[in-house]
């Protein structure tokens, strides 16, 4: 039995969150990123989740799967004066779509705030629970 | 005189905290928070592909009644969570939480949570009315 019940599933679930509003903030930054550390067009950066379910299925919660990377195709842009260019005088350009990351954005800063409601009634309830005889 | 009535007092206190309704109410406020915590569950994973909600299963609300009915509510065992089926997915991602029936769920609980306590603390707030004669 815990003092706040159901935090564990609640904290990780703010932290899955809060990481996926940072991949989201690296494939904004990186929307114009030609060249990334293999020398290839930056590529969308997606994060998964993976429900996490205790023995006594009791512990419930969400964990990070991993984050890979988005395979799509990103647009070849025609400028030939680009250092990036290749030999034909096309850029390869990355697969990041702004309105795209934006929607990600809203949906986990909702889910963010949904297990904050979550947080702030188990300490409400904890804190009604000690008040119980006065 | 005295003494006898020393004797009995473990045996007068005992009685009071097993009557019928404050054991069913303790059972109802363990309930209501296992209940939150399957709650907590489900929004941890409202973004989790192919999850689907937990919650207590249907049939143990019926159990529960039954039993606090017959005045044996001790003996009620909480079950694990079991996958809830019956609502169909309206994603692509075959996740069938609902944020606003979640959400609704929570505040329901809380108010119910609330409420047994407020039981709790009255029965007892009688009990020490009953042993000083002072509302305090």
């Amino acid at each position: 039995m815990n003092f706040l019940s159901g935090i564990q599933a609640t904290a990780s679930a703010l932290n899955a969150e809060k990481v996926r509003m940072d991949v989201v903030a690296q494939n904004i930054a990186n929307a114009h990123t030609t060249r990334d550390t293999d020398g290839q067009a930056y590529r969308r950066k997606v994060v998964s989740f993976e429900a996490l379910l205790g023995a006594d299925a009791s512990i419930g919660g969400v964990k990070i799967d991993g984050i890979t990377n988005d395979p799509a195709q990103g647009e070849l842009v025609y400028q030939p004066q680009h250092p990036h260019a290749n030999a034909d005088g096309y850029v390869q350009m990355p697969n990041v779509n702004v309105a795209m990351e934006m929607v990600d954005l809203l949906t986990a800063s909702r889910a963010y705030e949904a297990n904050l409601a979550v947080a702030r009634n188990a300490r409400q309830m904890a804190a009604k629970a000690l008040t119980i005889g006065r | 005189m005295v003494a006898l009535a020393l004797l009995c007092l473990p045996l007068v206190i005992e009685q009071l905290f097993s009557s019928s309704n404050y054991q069913a109410t303790k059972q109802l406020l363990d309930v209501a928070v296992r209940r939150h915590e399957a709650v907590a569950t489900n929004l941890a994973n409202i973004e989790t592909p192919g999850y689907k909600r937990v919650d207590l299963p249907k049939e143990f609300a019926h159990e529960l009644a039954s039993r606090i009915r017959s005045g044996d509510a001790k003996s009620v065992v909480i079950p694990d969570f079991v996958q809830d089926l019956t609502i169909s997915s309206q994603r692509k991602d075959g996740n069938n939480v609902d944020m606003d029936k979640e959400m609704m769920a929570l505040s329901k609980n809380a108010a119910e949570f609330d409420a047994l306590a407020d039981f709790v603390s009255g029965s007892l707030k009688q009990l020490r009315l009953a042993i000083t004669g002072r509302n305090l």
